[in-house]
């Protein structure tokens, strides 16, 4: 008896299972629900507060002007530690579990290249995620069509500091400090076909990610005789780098790529730092654009504290605006597929903070030309205008 | 005169089997979100392949291994290749790939002829770097840091290509390495095994030829990590370096612990425990917890796993099999079981 | 025929003398008793058979084979095997399994596999240690986990995996240290049955006086490091050289 009864519940668990539900996943009367995978405790968890944070702040925004067609917008965030299996459980758990309308700002290469198959597994549009490697807007690959980047990828950006180089001074000798990772993989993807366009060569020195020690790298680049230096680092590289050369009475002329662009390095390299010059794809957060302005305002008004203000918040904020305007055109009753389709008629899209936008059924590639910002005097100052 | 196992009762065996089969319907039946449940599983799944194969090398053996995300690795990339890049169907790379690992982990089993305890973790440590540099370093295969993209595994022209897909080809898998490794563990070889932890010289005395053993213990554990490996290169779809770091090959020395070591049971439960743990337990309570302790952010995860750790090392160091055991008897005993025995 | 014949042992370590010339011969199934003080070389000894240690020099041989070219594992394969002073169990194994490890050579690997997929094999296996544990009378042990288990019944599970190799020779290291006079008294009578039984040749090393006295065909003395007395029980008993070493303090005490 006791078997038939186990059974019998097991026939209606199956029944049950078969139902389907019925309204769009994360879209419902008042609310959109939208899935954001941050590194909150890994190797880079200082941007993993900061980025989602910037986001909400202008999510809060239009919130108060009463949301996206009437819905408000809500950001689930879930930790990854930079680790691309744990994106894949967190970027499933959002997906099959609280059911999220889209994906938004995960972090990180080597993440998103692993929730790459889920995207296309459930047709769920990725919306400009937090790296700038250029493999993500490749649409040679499967599930590209469902990734809109906001970004100048790496390798474009090396190859733009290349020709930058060799545009001041075409005898230069360039040396290049990249992480032994997915972003620096990128970044040699550049370099390569830098190399292959201009003839030079590029000295390249490896670094393993978390390092804090470049003194090998630096004594390389300093034999090897560069006299400009590209740092592909995050934020505490350059600084070391540029304080050991230093110390080492080495100066030759330091470019960064676009992570290398926070204000904290102009502040903690000191006189060191002087005269560093960093590409990045967005203005500057302390400029007078109109999404800058808007920025610093929504900053004083809602009181967000000074250590958060700046370039990755600003992004974070930036990158927000493209979602919105993405899910506006996306119309009153959203689904996924509208969504796509709603960010493929972005055309020299401009905000302010990007160079424009445009999207198109075979380019996912938001933006392709940077800006390049030097420190003077202490201060982070744009010296050119958009270059590609 | 007669064995003694006809005394056990092993019709639970079958009835568990043919309830992991079901479980994934039941599951479909009670939630909607039945498919990252079955990702959980999957993932605990693969783990339970290895930490098996794990608990035969640093359980039986006591050759503790800090390099078996490394293993993993050369696993899943070993596969990848000979997969997506010569052309090997996914069924034979089931078999060579495994054999592969098992090689390297005879290798590496060779400095464990002269030093053991905490050196030979250190050692395996070592190795589990210069495997993570070795992948980036051969670039032309692997693709380097940028990480590598895997092919759906196929068997005889059928392409798992969902978790629901996926978890019946990695829970027959896991239950064969259960069954294999226990029947290892049970055999002249298991006890060779754990003579070799406990009394070198008994096992000496008895006939039991150290080195290769103990080269046969890694050789092993290799082909369990290996086939492992290739379960998680081609049912995750993508493999890159970041995976494969040193926590890794930490977490599962923290599920055969657990567990409770030279227990194969043990191992299963460890695994199953630190992976629900860490995929459901801990999103769902982080919150709670961070409000809890008053802290922002933070690292609750490996603060958690650091704390369990701890507490079971002193309060249970025979582990959740240990503890299954001690209540078995409990309620054997129920209306008169002495007092203060329970856990 | 396997007689064990010890030709000219000497074991240095490192300035330290632990044998000096030693030489005595085990005729098959006989009890043969080695005493001494401690430090005296007997386990020493044991461990030249043994293959642990690497005598210097002279010869070890057991039957037709030269015990000194052999690895301590393959020692069990000529015929000898034996017990440790300091009891050398497997706490986590159940007590058959720890008896079951010593038949680990008369387990062959086409056997271990057929295990793997039959459970016909492993009843097999089982009774090999299950007849031994019946001849020492603990029988209904075999289930137990080795740890937490009476100090005697240690001893003699190390006897049983000791017997399971199915030796001609056994080497027992102080069988009867920390017993009582009763579990002594079954000791003695286990290592004559060994003998009368089973016609295993006994090579004892042994504090107790009356167990060896009892049991032993002969007794040889050995003091640091080299051979005092070497024959009958009766004869050593009275020979002057080993009342003045070695008995004397026992007698009197």
């Amino acid at each position: 008896m006791k078997k038939y009864i186990g059974l019998s519940f097991l026939l209606t668990l199956l029944v049950m299972g078969c139902a389907n539900r019925a309204s769009a996943p994360g879209v419902s009367e008042d609310k959109i629900l939208i899935g954001n995978v941050q590194d909150l405790s890994g190797p880079m968890k200082e941007l993993g507060a900061v980025l989602p944070a910037g986001s909400n702040l202008y999510f809060k925004y239009i919130n108060e002007q009463g949301g996206v067609h009437d819905r408000q917008i809500e950001m689930m965030v879930e930790d990854h530690q930079y680790n691309p299996q744990k994106a894949v459980a967190a970027a499933k758990k959002l997906i099959e579990k609280d059911q999220v309308f889209c994906l938004y700002q995960v972090i990180g290469t080597s993440p998103c290249e692993a929730i790459r198959p889920i995207l296309a597994e459930s047709g769920i549009p990725l919306v400009a995620p937090a790296t700038q490697s250029g493999s993500m807007s490749d649409m040679s690959r499967e599930a590209a069509e469902l990734i809109f980047h906001t970004d100048t990828g790496y390798d474009k950006q090396t190859g733009i500091l290349v020709d930058y180089i060799l545009s001041q001074d075409s005898n230069a000798k360039i040396g290049l400090i990249y992480q032994d990772d997915d972003y620096g993989e990128n970044v040699l993807k550049g370099a390569a076909a830098a190399e292959a366009r201009t003839g030079i060569s590029i000295q390249r020195e490896a670094y393993q990610r978390g390092a804090t020690d470049f003194a090998g790298q630096v004594a390389n680049l300093m034999k090897g005789g560069a006299t400009q230096v590209i740092i592909a680092g995050v934020v505490k590289e350059p600084i070391i780098v540029m304080k050991t050369a230093a110390a080492m009475g080495y100066a030759p002329q330091f470019f960064g790529t676009s992570p290398t662009m926070d204000h904290r390095v102009a502040l903690a390299a000191g006189p060191a730092g002087e005269g560093f010059i960093a590409s990045n794809f967005a203005y500057l957060w302390n400029s007078d654009v109109p999404t800058a302005v808007l920025y610093r305002e929504l900053c004083e008004k809602y009181e967000v504290p000074e250590a958060y203000m700046g370039m990755y918040h600003f992004y974070g904020f930036a990158t927000a605006q493209v979602l919105v305007e993405g899910l506006k055109r996306a119309g009153p009753y959203p689904t996924r597929n509208r969504l796509v389709n709603a960010l493929e008629t972005f055309n020299k899209w401009d905000e302010g903070a990007f160079p424009p936008i445009t999207y198109s059924q075979n380019d996912h590639a938001g933006t392709e030309s940077v800006v390049l910002v030097q420190v003077k005097e202490g201060k982070q100052t744009v010296i050119t205008d958009w270059i590609d | 005169m007669k064995g003694r196992y006809e005394d056990e009762n092993l019709t639970w065996i079958p009835i568990l089997i043919v309830g992991i089969f079901l479980l994934p319907f039941v599951l479909k039946g009670l939630t909607y979100s039945y498919k990252y449940y079955l990702f959980v599983l999957n993932m605990a799944g693969i783990y339970i392949i290895l930490t098996v194969g794990l608990d035969l090398l640093s359980g039986y053996t006591g050759l503790i291994s800090l390099g078996h995300a490394a293993f993993l690795a050369i696993g899943s990339y070993t596969s990848a290749i000979l997969v997506d890049q010569v052309g090997i169907p996914f069924v034979f790379s089931l078999f060579i790939s495994p054999l592969i690992v098992g090689l390297f982990g005879f290798i590496i089993g060779f400095p464990a002829l002269r030093i053991t305890g905490m050196y030979l973790g250190l050692t395996t440590m070592g190795f589990g770097f210069i495997v993570k540099r070795l992948i980036i370093a051969f670039r032309e295969w692997t693709q380097g840091a940028g990480g590598l993209e895997v092919s759906f595994p196929i068997i005889f022209g059928y392409t798992f290509k969902s978790d629901w897909d996926n978890y019946f080809l990695i829970s027959a898998f896991a239950i064969l390495a259960v069954v294999v490794s226990r029947r290892i563990g049970k055999s002249k070889i298991g006890r060779a095994f754990m003579a070799i932890r406990d009394s070198e010289q008994a096992a000496e005395a008895s006939g039991v030829n150290l080195a290769k053993y103990k080269m046969l213990a890694f050789f092993i554990s290799g082909i369990f990590a290996g086939l492992a490996g290739v379960l998680f290169a081609h049912t995750s779809h993508f493999i890159s370096t970041d995976h494969f770091d040193i926590l890794l090959s930490i977490y599962f020395i923290i599920m055969v612990l657990v567990g409770g070591a030279s227990s194969i049971y043990g191992a299963v439960l460890g695994t199953l425990f630190i992976v629900l743990l860490d995929y459901l337990f801990v999103p769902e309570m982080k919150g709670w917890i961070q409000e809890f302790l008053n802290i922002e952010g933070g690292d609750i995860q490996s603060l958690l796993f650091g704390l369990i750790m701890f507490l079971f090392i002193i309060f249970q160091p025979t582990g959740l099999y240990g503890m299954w055991l001690k209540m078995r008897i409990y309620w054997k005993l129920f209306p008169f079981n002495p007092k203060k025995k329970f856990i | 025929m396997a007689d064990l014949c010890i030709n000219n042992i000497r074991m240095q370590f490192s300035g330290v003398v632990a044998l000096d010339d030693v030489s005595l011969s085990v005729k098959e199934s006989e009890i043969f008793s080695l005493i001494g003080s401690n430090g005296s070389g007997k386990s020493t000894l044991f461990n030249c058979i043994n293959g642990f240690n690497r005598p210097q020099k002279g010869s070890i041989l057991f039957g037709n084979d030269d015990l000194l070219k052999k690895k301590p594992h393959e020692i069990i394969r000529c015929g000898i095997s034996r017990t440790f002073q300091n009891v050398q169990n497997i706490p986590f194994m159940t007590v058959l399994d720890n008896i079951l490890l010593g038949a680990h050579h008369r387990i062959d690997p086409e056997s271990t596999v057929k295990r793997w997929l039959s459970q016909k094999q492993r009843a097999a296996e089982e009774v090999m240690g299950l007849e031994i544990l019946d001849f020492l009378g603990i029988v209904n042990y075999e289930q137990k986990y080795m740890a937490g288990q009476p100090y005697g019944i240690q001893k003699l599970t190390e006897i049983a995996r000791a017997l399971v190799g199915k030796p001609k020779l056994i080497l027992m290291d102080e069988p009867a240290a920390g017993m009582n006079d009763q579990e002594t008294y079954e000791i003695a009578k286990i290592i004559s049955e060994i003998r009368d039984e089973l016609g295993i040749t006994v090579l004892v090393v042994e504090h107790d006086m009356s167990l060896v006295m009892s049991i032993s065909d002969r007794v040889c003395v050995l003091d640091s490091g080299e051979v005092l007395a070497l024959g009958k029980p009766e004869q050593v008993k009275t020979h002057p050289d080993v009342i003045r070493a070695f008995l004397g303090d026992s007698a009197d005490a």
